[in-house]
């Protein structure tokens, strides 16, 4: 037992900066959601998509193991553009695959998404192959700064960087849906899409701009993970996707700070599950944590349960 | 009337029998294609590939029956096919020495397949739509994680590297071992998988699903076992995936985790997309193309799955309904009985007085109505209570038989929360309701249709896609039993139903004039102009042959003429056919002209009761309505 309770701050740490990873996706899903009531199959692969362009901007600026610019430069770069290349997908996918269902059923929609997934999946497979792509971050951090110790808890500066930035992304967004004009009109079309439009909010352009930003924070969160772990193939989204789904249904789907809590709690429930089982099992606890949420409490954490109509 | 419903019946039963001698004809074709194929491919390659499609057409169709037939999107489906084939690997080889012969392993597979799958079910039945989708996706990725690594500490799955070399199949002295004998054998299990997947369309449950698919709510509230229909999607999907598992190991001689894995979930889906769900010959030819269109693009390898994903965007935004559905060569052409000689069409009122005229004779020899004491239905201290908001507070009503009963009330007072209370929509916060003496509180709504309480709805629930007839139809589950051997079988049970079910929604139909026979009997529902789409609602809630009729508005939106109708024909289901019925309305000259007795409801508290004109008179009533007189505020 002694040797968990020394592990737990640690443990904290990590299930923090991975929670924090699946609050970003969590959003995404929690986003379109609450807006259009889809299941946005394919935001795993957008996040996935996100990953690569944060790989490739690294592999383009980094010449004999040196980076071109200054460090953190070259950091900002890889989430910007990661952001720009996961909106742009997730708001063709928007344009192309969803809009002309806006009003099929819904399950026509989901396929529509799954076939979406499938689609980018393979696009990336075809391109970039099975191979798993490197961040070779040891070009970013100098060796000194690589390890930061407070106490007994020890933990790489690239884990406190993601913190930093999932942290500073989830604030702006907040900031955007209560504080601003937009974030007022996006709240309203999600309460009544058909109200909205009639009060002159343009409906489409809300639609857009939640496929946008939901992507943009999946395409950061696809980068954050791959400095974190330095790996990137075209088969994360998969996992990722589910991973952030859990998260949204967890927090309650629909309800964007449901989705931030959701993911922070799913990553220190799998933090903390790896200290007592085999790490194969992490997922395991996931799906089943999704399973027993989905049954127990459909709403989730801070969601609210509505009564059916008849 | 009845002889002319019999003759329509005769009719009917000939053209679907094995007489026909068209259909006997491509039965004997597709027999001679079965008998040749497996001798006329080229290599053993594309013997192969023949004997693969097969599996393929099973796991599709099975597919079918889950997410086609009941709509329900189980993303679990490939995990129900790689336990059928694990179960045969661990059952059929020296991986855990256990050789039991194959006759008895397929059964024990598909049965304990379906078990699982009847579990999932159970666990997530009450998850709609995208949740279950998750909750079955989630469930598939356990059971492949379960697999990768389940080889310690005990080595169960074998992990990546799998099981393989299972015991030759040996059914009753035959040997298969040949790529010839497979191909038969598996062609063989899919002929019967086509087969029962015809059957099962085309009965009870097939129709208790495509009810289920087009409006839940309403299938449960006109009589159908949702829950359990669910649950048997569930098993019929996973036995039949359970089976194709089985056959597919033996097949392969070894079974991998990648065998059940994501892709392949995808390619069942795309087979039972493209076919259009639900529509058994698209399934199956769509399953067909699907295995052989990558064999003639193998250098395009690459971009298979890629195709596979723009096959499921394009067809969802250009043909939801399937490459196969509504061709038109394939829809069965249509008799307009509305049409006379010149081409001419007959107005839809001409038709009512036309059938009117032939049907008035008969209702004069049923029994006349007789007004009676004995309370039927009862409500006691009924209150519903929605977080505080009390939409229906302390009600007590005694409903007698033969009674038409009509509850007013300015909107939000709760009368549909009553009949959602009655009905067993919503269980009572407090409070208890009898029928016929005993108490039905808390039961399901389709326990209630079943004790003898159907009802319509206010915002018009058909099952739009479906058939007239067939929504008629759908009223009849709660009547009938058969179970799913007696359909796949036909056995008399199932034949004496269907014969049954098929007399009654025709006679009930026949009640509304010509407005709902004829050819509209194939007509899907939604093309029904609005007016009969609300006598389809009472044909439906009628066809359940329950006692009382809970009618939400039935004239709402009708002009005066089609109200002067329905007013007419509702007090005829009371005078004539003896129904007892409570009805919400809002056209008091339909309350005044029909009510024996009204109820005002204003706040969910029962403010007046007696004849119109006592209701009428109330002061508390004129309150409800118009509000207080001026010197009384003040």
């Amino acid at each position: 037992m002694d040797i968990y309770l020394q592990q737990l701050p640690q443990q904290l740490i990590n299930g923090l900066t991975l929670g924090g990873v699946y609050a970003l996706i969590a959003i995404g899903y929690s986003m379109v959601y609450g807006i259009l009531g889809m299941l946005n199959f394919a935001h795993g692969e957008v996040y996935m998509i996100g990953g690569f362009a944060g790989w490739w901007v690294l592999h383009l600026l980094t010449r004999n193991n040196e980076v071109l610019f200054s460090a953190a430069m070259v950091i900002a770069l890889m989430i910007i553009i990661a952001m720009a290349v996961s909106a742009l997908v997730g708001v063709i996918a928007e344009r192309f695959a969803y809009r002309p269902l806006r009003n099929a059923p819904r399950m026509n929609l989901l396929l529509s998404a799954l076939g979406v997934s499938i689609f980018l999946q393979n696009i990336v497979l075809t391109y970039q192959g099975a191979k798993v792509r490197f961040f070779h971050i040891s070009a970013l951090i100098p060796e000194s700064l690589r390890i930061i110790e407070i106490g007994p808890i020890v933990f790489s500066f690239m884990r406190a960087l993601v913190i930093a930035i999932t942290f500073l992304l989830m604030g702006l967004l907040t900031v955007m849906i209560k504080r601003t004009k937009v974030g007022k009109a996006m709240r309203a079309t999600a309460q009544d899409l058909e109200a909205a439009s009639f009060m002159g909010v343009d409906v489409n352009r809300m639609i857009v701009l939640v496929f946008l930003i939901g992507s943009a924070l999946g395409g950061a969160a696809g980068t954050l993970v791959g400095l974190l772990f330095t790996q990137v193939d075209y088969y994360v989204g998969f996992q990722a996707g589910l991973k952030g789904f859990t998260a949204a249904v967890l927090g309650g789907i629909g309800n964007i700070y449901g989705a931030m809590l959701g993911g922070i709690l799913l990553g220190l429930a799998e933090a903390l599950a790896v200290t007592f089982l085999p790490s194969a099992y992490k997922d395991v606890v996931a799906f089943v944590i999704l399973i027993v949420v989905l049954i127990v409490r459909p709403w989730g954490l801070v969601g609210e349960k509505m009564p059916e109509k008849v | 009337m009845t002889d002319r419903i019999h003759t329509v019946v005769m009719n009917h039963s000939n053209a679907t029998s094995l007489r026909y001698p068209k259909r006997l004809a491509v039965y004997a074709v597709i027999a001679a294609i079965m008998i040749i194929a497996p001798h006329i491919m080229p290599n053993s390659y594309w013997l192969r590939i023949y004997t693969m499609t097969g599996l393929w057409v099973m796991l599709a169709l099975g597919l079918n029956v889950v997410a086609g037939f009941a709509g329900l999107l189980d993303l679990a489906y490939v995990a129900f096919f790689g336990m059928g084939g694990y179960t045969f690997a661990l059952l059929s080889s020296s991986h855990m020495n256990i050789h039991l012969p194959f006759i008895l392993v397929l059964p024990l597979a598909a049965f304990f397949t379906m078990v699982i799958g009847i579990a999932l079910g159970l666990t997530s039945i009450r998850l709609k739509g995208d949740y279950l989708a998750i909750v079955t996706l989630a469930f598939a990725q356990i059971f492949k994680l379960l697999l990768l690594n389940l080889d310690t500490p005990v080595n169960i799955t074998g992990g990546v590297n799998g099981i393989y070399g299972f015991d030759p199949i040996n059914l009753l002295g035959f040997k298969i071992l040949s790529p010839i004998a497979y191909a038969y054998l598996i062609w063989l299990f899919t002929i019967a998988v086509t087969i029962g997947s015809f059957r099962i369309k085309r009965s009870r449950f097939g129709r208790g699903w495509e009810a289920i698919r087009e409006d839940e709510l309403a299938a449960e509230a006109i009589g159908v076992n949702t829950t359990w229909m669910k649950l048997m999607a569930f098993a019929g999907g996973a036995f039949i995936a359970g089976a194709a598992g089985a056959l597919f190991a033996s097949f392969q001689d070894s079974v991998f985790p990648n065998n059940f894995d994501f892709p392949q979930l995808v390619i069942v889906y795309c087979m039972v997309i493209l076919g259009g769900l639900g529509n058994i010959t698209g399934v199956i030819l769509g399953a067909v193309f699907l295995s052989i269109l990558p064999e003639f693009l193998r250098e395009y390898g690459a971009y298979r799955m890629m195709s596979y994903g723009l096959i499921l965007i394009v067809l969802m935004a250009l043909r939801p309904q399937g490459i196969m559905g509504e061709v038109g060569f394939l829809v069965k052409k249509k008799v307009r009985p509305d049409k006379d000689q010149s081409d001419r069409l007959k107005a839809s009122t001409e038709l009512y007085y036309d059938e009117d005229a032939k049907t008035r004779e008969t209702t004069e020899s049923r029994p006349q109505y007789s007004k009676s004491t004995i309370a039927i239905l009862e409500l006691k201290h009924v209150t519903m209570d929605f977080g505080g908001i009390k939409a229906v507070d302390d009600l007590n009503l005694a409903l007698h038989e033969r009674e038409i009963l009509s509850i007013i009330g300015p909107n939000g007072a709760g009368k549909t929360t009553l009949f959602n209370l009655i009905s067993g929509i919503y269980p009572p916060s407090f409070g208890s309701i009898y029928f016929e003496g005993k108490a039905i509180t808390g039961l399901k709504p389709h326990q209630v249709v079943k004790a003898g309480i159907a009802r319509t709805f206010q915002n018009l629930r058909l099952f739009n896609k479906m058939s007239v007839l067939d929504n008629a139809k759908v009223g009849q589950f709660c009547r009938t039993a058969a179970g799913p051997l007696s359909i796949l079988f036909h056995l008399p049970l199932h034949k004496k139903e269907e014969r049954q079910t098929d007399l009654k929604a025709k006679e009930i139909l026949h009640l509304f004039g010509g407005r709902l026979t004829g050819y509209r009997f194939d007509q899907q529902a939604m093309f029904l102009s609005y007016a009969n789409r609300r006598r389809m609602e009472i044909a439906r809630a009628l066809s359940t042959e329950s006692k009382i009729l809970l009618l939400d508005e039935p004239s709402a939106g009708m002009n005066p003429q089609e109200t002067i109708e329905i007013t007419a024909f509702i007090k005829t289901l009371r005078d004539v056919f003896g129904y007892t019925i409570l009805l919400i309305e809002h056209k008091l000259n339909v309350v005044r002209t029909i009510s024996d007795r009204v109820i005002v409801l204003n706040d969910g508290i029962k403010i007046a009761e007696g004849s119109y004109e006592e209701v009428a008179c109330s002061e508390q009533v004129i309150e409800a309505y118009l509000g207080r007189k001026k010197q009384q505020i003040g």
